[in-house]
């Protein structure tokens, strides 16, 4: 570690410290902890949705996917990127016009029962739960390797300062350390891509005939399947991507943060804009790093390919270009694990302990205590967590989160919103089999298992052959939620009318 | 801070509780919720419906389409690895198209959901529902 890294890694810091001392004066009930107070700008909003989404794996690991494998490197980009039309069309607007902190609340909208809102917070916590344990599995690697310090106290650093965040500077805090970090990595990508086009002479073509012969895979590099052989797998896994993000708590729960329907919506404008644009320059990065850093090099830093954003800074811009990537991926991982321990925190605090134990009557004092004692415990949880997964190969888990999210929470999202007849049983149906099956299926898969001592957690052969489920526990999902509703003779057509009304006009919000 | 669903303008009551029609005390309010039935019968709402679906159902269509039609085709067939300028393959024009799409769709929703809002607004003036009272 040299003296600039320290210092520009210490004044981020720094800076989110300061954030956190001005957002804890501001943070004084809980609707100012989940949800800013609800008074972020579209902008706001949608920088901080980008910050919450683009996680390490996003900068890091993309461009290093694409520099090892090409066009099958950039592939996940376009199921992250077209995922924000299922969230603007279907998911962010009737959130914002139907619940307060959770997408339980949304749910509750319709259906006032427990066991609903319990089933829809357990999903919320495993999907957290999952992505938690993979990003800080992922954080810890990547600062050892960036900047020299054990895996363990790297672990711990990043497990502390995402703790104070949360616990003193709740939303607030989490929203604009996420608004930094958009924009820190979005000015990080953008000077690299320019370096990266300057040695092309701006010309696409140039580069794209470069890196046909800078590679192993020569041509096929820049054709798909150098990496994803087997069709249905590649598709199950898009399909994962595209209709998860909209079931994902931690991007679910930024619609809360904004006053009303049209801001949310103008929020994932901003988002599409941010995300895609930084999609795009990762192509630059990723042939950038293929051409002036070789896979060679990439490869025997980190197998992934993780490292390639910062060699080719190195390549490029020398150890002071390095040590602000660095930086940045540092601030990436930060915002993206606020975020996760927050919307942990609302399911348990808000969902369980307010309003299942405590049926809605809990004073402001004790759900503002219940938030911050679940936000700790929460963090606490990852942090042990991950801390024993250290081992094992748990890059799946994000995608699994995502399959999960789009099994278990976008089939009761859009019953809930769209269908007359829904109902608790038929909620019920739709969480259980878009959860279970999504977690039963994944760990029979070879995910889990592999013959290969070692290369998975269990040794042995998969009984289930695609890596990610969603093909088949998606469609399970909203068959579930059909077969539950058609079984069960109860509905609440009248209360449907009103959910209707709500969702469409943004009136009568119950807050 | 806390709404909760009241009458009118003139007759809007404003509690703590969490529930409808339940005041801070606990006393029942003697008012009755909006008439949703009403609203939703009504033939404001039901053209809002009509113009939405007209949008929404299309646009999901397309965008999911498109986007399983690009998978299916990078995934069982090679008919996407031809040049299209220089070294640049259609993968790359189409998985670009994707990501226009993306933005296109974004923008036509916008414009359309500002008609959205009018004829929402407009719905809720009728039944003396001001939305900026109910946030």
């Amino acid at each position: 570690m040299n003296a600039t890294v320290i210092i520009i890694f210490l004044i981020i810091v720094a800076m989110t410290l300061v954030i956190t001392y001005f957002a804890a004066k501001r943070t004084n009930t809980t609707s100012d902890f989940y949800t800013a107070g609800g008074g972020l700008t579209g902008w706001q909003n949608g920088m901080a949705i980008a910050g919450d989404y683009l996680s390490a794996a996003s900068f890091l690991g993309i461009a290093g996917s694409i520099a090892l494998f090409g066009f099958d490197g950039f592939l996940f980009s376009i199921g992250y990127l077209v995922a924000y039309l299922v969230v603007l069309f279907v998911v962010a607007e009737p959130l914002r016009n139907l619940g307060k902190f959770t997408l339980a609340d949304m749910i509750n909208a319709r259906f006032d029962a427990k066991k609903v809102r319990g089933a829809a917070a357990l999903s919320s916590i495993t999907i957290v739960i999952f992505y938690m344990i993979a990003q800080l599995v992922g954080a810890g690697a990547l600062i050892q390797l960036l900047f020299g310090i054990d895996y363990l106290w790297a672990v711990l650093l990043v497990g502390i300062m995402m703790t104070i965040y949360v616990l003193f500077g709740g939303m607030t805090a989490t929203s604009w350390v996420q608004i930094i970090k958009a924009v820190l990595l979005m000015v990080g990508t953008v000077i690299l891509s320019f370096l990266v086009l300057q040695r092309f002479d701006f010309s696409i073509l140039e580069m794209f005939a470069q890196v046909k012969t800078a590679t192993p895979h020569g041509e096929a590099f820049l054709n798909p399947g150098v990496r994803y052989k087997i069709p249905l797998d590649t598709i199950s896994l898009m399909l994962a991507l595209v209709l998860g993000t909209a079931g994902l708590p931690h991007i679910l729960m930024r619609f809360f943060t904004v006053r009303d329907a049209k801001t949310a919506r103008s929020s994932v404008m901003w988002a599409t804009w941010i995300v895609g644009i930084f999609y795009v320059m990762t192509i630059f990065l990723g042939f950038g790093a293929a051409a002036f850093v070789g896979s060679e090099t990439i490869i025997s830093t980190n197998a992934a390919g993780n490292m390639a954003a910062p060699l080719l800074a190195q390549a490029l811009g020398g150890d002071i270009l390095m040590s602000f990537i660095s930086a940045v991926a540092f601030a990436t991982i930060l915002a993206v694990v606020a975020g996760l321990v927050l919307s942990g925190a609302s399911a348990f605090a808000h969902d369980i302990y307010g309003q299942i134990i405590k049926k809605g009557k809990a004073t402001e004092r004790q759900q503002m205590l219940a938030a911050r004692y679940a936000s700790v415990g929460v963090a606490a949880l990852s942090i042990l967590l991950a801390i024993f997964a250290q081992s094992l190969n748990v890059a799946f888990l994000v995608s699994l989160a995502f399959c999960i999210a789009a099994s278990a929470n976008l089939p009761v999202i859009v019953y809930t919103i769209f269908w007359k007849k829904f109902n608790t049983t038929g909620a019920m149906a739709a969480i259980f089999t878009g959860l279970i099956s999504a977690l039963v299926l994944v760990s029979i898969s070879p995910s889990v298992m592999n013959p290969e001592a070692g290369a998975a957690i269990i040794t042995g052969t998969p009984i289930f052959p695609l890596t990610n489920p969603a093909i088949v526990s998606i469609p399970l999902g909203f068959i579930g939620g059909v077969v539950g509703t058609l079984l069960s003779k109860e509905s609440d057509v009248r209360k449907y009318s009103e959910v209707k009304v709500r969702a469409n006009t943004g009136g009568f919000r119950q807050l | 801070m806390a709404k909760t669903i009241a009458g009118s303008k003139t007759r809007a009551v404003q509690v703590k509780g969490k529930k409808r029609g339940e005041s801070e005390n606990g006393n029942v309010v003697k008012e009755a919720g909006p008439n949703f039935d009403a609203i939703e019968a009504s033939a404001g709402f039901r053209d809002l419906m009509k113009k939405k679906k007209a949008f929404l159902i299309p646009a999901i269509t397309l965008f999911l389409g498109l986007y399983l039609l690009f998978n299916f085709v990078i995934s069982y067939t090679d008919w996407l690895d031809n040049p299209f300028i220089g070294d640049i393959s259609w993968v790359w024009v189409f998985a670009f198209g994707l990501f226009a799409m993306t933005w296109i769709l974004v923008t036509v929703y916008m414009k359309r959901a500002e008609k959205f809002d009018e004829m929402a607004t407009k719905t809720l003036k009728e039944f003396n529902y001001d939305k900026e009272e109910n946030r």
